[in-house]
């Protein structure tokens, strides 16, 4: 993944993001499900998004329940690596009336009892009485902004960001016992936290823009809703401080994949896939 | 599921006239007919899986010769109530899948939709939104008093009605002087009606299959004998292939375009990119192909929202709601125990209750509070600690018995329950007669065939 940007009143930045899955033995065909494309936002212009995908696959792009792009990719020749590069070009406004770092978050976009779904335990942030426990122990009680920032300051001294600490697939109480993660281990605690608090909060991700002529970076943040903000959202970032690009997201992985084996039994078999990206783990 | 307080001699003698003509046979006639049904089924490997010791066992179903009666009128209402039911059902799911007017009229806890693990956000789409999200409904209905109550909503994979088509065919085989007088109603073809509802959904070319998960399945015979009545194949997952431009039937000259797909799985498993990642036995890209009406699949894998133990208390609610009816079904009253305070008001009355999982099916887990032991009593708490929401209860209730042919061939009562089976068509249809189960002994309690349950002919009267 990289970004690349050139100067001017909108910067405009060049997002590659290249995933490639190696199979141990040739793949007859695979399937999978992509959400590489950026949304656009208030100061935030997608130029052009492509997808390019070797070997040849047929593409389809549909909307899912969040509002993301999803590119389904089908491929049906036999395969033994399978490289799926998403190429965006976005321009963002710099200078006064610069985005933060939100996408906006207007529950009626997304459906309308959003507010009510994003605040009842998901798959990945389970209700758990660890969480009771750790809000209990940061002296959050009050549903406010301000016990919300609490939080985000305590998650960062009480867990340590430790890049390579957790899998992908690494639970929200794995990783309270371990109390160690990396971004996308940070947002589920804090959507845990918010969600006990009684706000809405969900986990979006996408790319940290560079400060410099530097490479930018994948990151996992997380979006909280509710009336105190004018603009309806508010973006918290457990590990980063900096602008961002991104897209919600129910599950962690941008991609999820299965594919069929040759010489396999009847059924087809279901590999763990993980986006490789060439800047190494997210931060 | 049934539950009765164990005296049979209360209802006993007002059961044996209506049952007429083989309650007024001999024990020995009665036991003939009995044992040569019983081979009959055995012939026809008439079977239902049974777990032993985590092997599935596939052997006949137990059968018994006397047929339930219900008379003509009593079912004429029955058909309507049941109509009324499964399309309240329907709406709810649409609903769930589309707007959740539901949810802002209050009348539903958000965590019935949001939070249920049955409903899937890869299923939100075009198709979810259709009506007719319901192929089959297979209704579980008891009698107590005289007046029928409902237990179940089956909307996942409702089984059974092949079992209520070998118990009308063996008698007439093998007993057609019963059915020479006054004749019950014919069952109306099912097969066929199943066949024009999925039609009905689409009409377009291609193949109708029925997805089985394979043989291991209890009900196996089931899929099999379905396929052949429909002629239809039986396919499983290796089988198929889809894409978001559709579903195709594996064949070495080339793949058919597959447009029906009538699938006996829980719908979690159907697709691991849609449903359950770690399900083997799915098929990728197959909610992507439904959602875009590119394949029906009955049931939708939408229904599993309705099918929800939780959510069964609000049926009457929901058929206010969308309908605009007074609700002719009644249920028992049905507790939730996610609170704590409930749940110790519950347990303080133990014996009164039967004690379900919300996403069960089989009779597996459920707790009968007059006969558990202590050791089952401190298990179902502990599990209710760790899970509250996972199991409701509901009260026992003395529902009716049926006589049966014993072993000697006279007559014994056991509980039996009703499993209707109705097709949503353009209009819902209620098959006239159904599955009567039967609990394996006068002392049992459940009635589910993986509990050793058998199953008896349902007669409507003309």
């Amino acid at each position: 993944m990289a970004i690349a940007a050139s100067r001017g009143p909108w910067r405009r930045y060049e997002i590659v993001h290249e995933s490639i899955h190696h199979y141990g033995s040739d793949a007859t065909r695979s399937r999978n499900e992509v959400r590489l494309q950026p949304l656009p936002r208030k100061g935030i212009h997608l130029e052009s998004f492509r997808l390019e995908v070797t070997p040849a696959a047929e593409t389809d792009a549909q909307v899912d329940h969040f509002g993301n792009p999803t590119w389904l990719i089908s491929v049906e020749a036999p395969h033994s690596e399978l490289r799926v590069t998403a190429r965006s070009q976005v321009s963002i406004a710099t200078g006064a009336g610069a985005p933060i770092a939100a996408i906006p978050w207007s529950p009626a976009r997304l459906s309308r009892n959003a507010a009510i779904e994003f605040r009842l335990p998901s798959p990945r942030v389970p209700e758990l009485p660890a969480i009771q426990a750790l809000a209990d122990d940061m002296g959050l009680i009050e549903r406010d902004w301000e016990s919300l920032l609490r939080a985000n300051r305590e998650l960062r001294l009480q867990f340590e960001c430790l890049p390579g600490s957790t899998l992908v697939s690494s639970t929200l109480q794995e990783i309270l016992d371990l109390r160690v993660g990396v971004c996308q281990d940070f947002a589920h605690v804090l959507i845990a936290l918010a969600r006990h608090l009684g706000w809405p909060a969900r986990y979006v991700s996408g790319y940290l823009v560079p400060e410099a002529e530097s490479e930018g970076y994948s990151h996992a943040w997380v979006e909280k809703s509710g009336p105190q903000m004018a603009a309806g959202s508010a973006s918290i970032q457990p590990t980063k401080a900096r602008q961002a690009i991104g897209t919600w997201q129910s599950q962690w992985a941008a991609t999820t994949a299965t594919s069929l084996h040759s010489g396999a039994s009847s059924f087809p078999r279901r590999r763990g896939l993980l986006p490789r990206s060439p800047s190494g783990s997210p931060p | 599921m049934l539950q009765a307080l164990p005296d049979p001699a209360v209802i006993a003698p007002a059961r044996v006239d209506v049952q007429a003509p083989l309650a007024v046979a001999t024990d020995a006639e009665r036991r003939r007919l009995a044992d040569a049904t019983r081979a009959w089924f055995a012939r026809n490997e008439v079977n239902f899986g049974i777990s032993i010791a985590g092997e599935v066992v596939q052997r006949p179903i137990p059968f018994d010769p006397l047929p339930r009666i219900v008379d003509s009128v009593g079912w004429a209402w029955l058909e309507k109530a049941l109509a009324q039911r499964v399309r309240a059902l329907d709406h709810f799911i649409r609903d769930a899948y589309g707007d959740c007017r539901v949810l802002r009229a209050g009348l539903v806890p958000p965590e019935l939709v949001y939070g249920s693990t049955s409903w899937f956000r890869s299923c939100r789409g075009p198709a979810a939104l259709r009506p007719g999200q319901i192929t089959i409904a297979g209704i579980d209905l008891v009698r107590v008093d005289g007046r029928w109550l409902v237990l179940e909503d089956n909307l996942r994979v409702p089984s059974g009605v092949s079992y209520a088509l070998a118990s009308r065919r063996v008698l007439a085989d093998l007993a057609p002087e019963l059915l020479a007088g006054p004749r019950p109603r014919a069952l109306g073809d099912y097969p066929r009606r199943l066949l024009a509802a999925m039609e009905q959904r689409s009409p377009e070319e291609g193949l109708t299959v029925l997805l089985s998960p394979g043989p291991a399945n209890a009900a196996y015979y089931e899929h099999v004998e379905l396929a052949r009545l429909m002629g239809i194949p039986v396919v499983t997952a290796a089988d198929l292939v889809a894409s978001h431009r559709g579903c195709w039937l594996r064949q070495d000259g080339g793949n058919l375009p597959v447009a029906r797909i009538y699938h006996r799985y829980s719908p979690e498993y159907l697709d691991p990119l849609g449903g359950r990642d770690d399900s083997l036995i799915g098929i990728p890209f197959l909610f992507a192909a439904w959602r875009q009406g590119r394949v029906v699949l009955a049931n939708a894998p939408t229904c599993g929202v309705a099918d929800d133990k939780r959510l069964f208390p609000y049926v009457p609610a929901l058929i206010r709601y969308y309908l605009g009816e007074q609700p002719m079904l009644e249920q028992p009253l049905t507790i939730e125990l996610d609170s704590a305070a409930r749940r110790r008001k519950v347990m303080a009355r133990f014996d009164d209750f039967v004690f379900k999982p919300v996403n069960g099916s089989g009779g597996k887990g459920i707790v009968f509070g007059p006969i558990a032991n202590g050791e089952e009593k401190a298990a179902l708490v502990a599990h209710l600690d760790e899970a509250p929401g996972s199991m409701v209860a509901q009260p026992v209730l003395e529902i009716e018995r049926l006589a049966c042919v014993a072993s000697g061939g006279d007559l014994e009562y056991r509980r039996c329950d009703l499993r209707a089976f109705v097709v949503m068509d353009v209009d819902p249809w209620v098959m006239p007669g159904g599955l009567t189960r039967v609990a394996p002994g006068t002392d049992q309690w459940l009635v589910n065939s993986s509990a050793g349950g058998g199953v008896k002919d349902t007669w409507v009267e003309t």
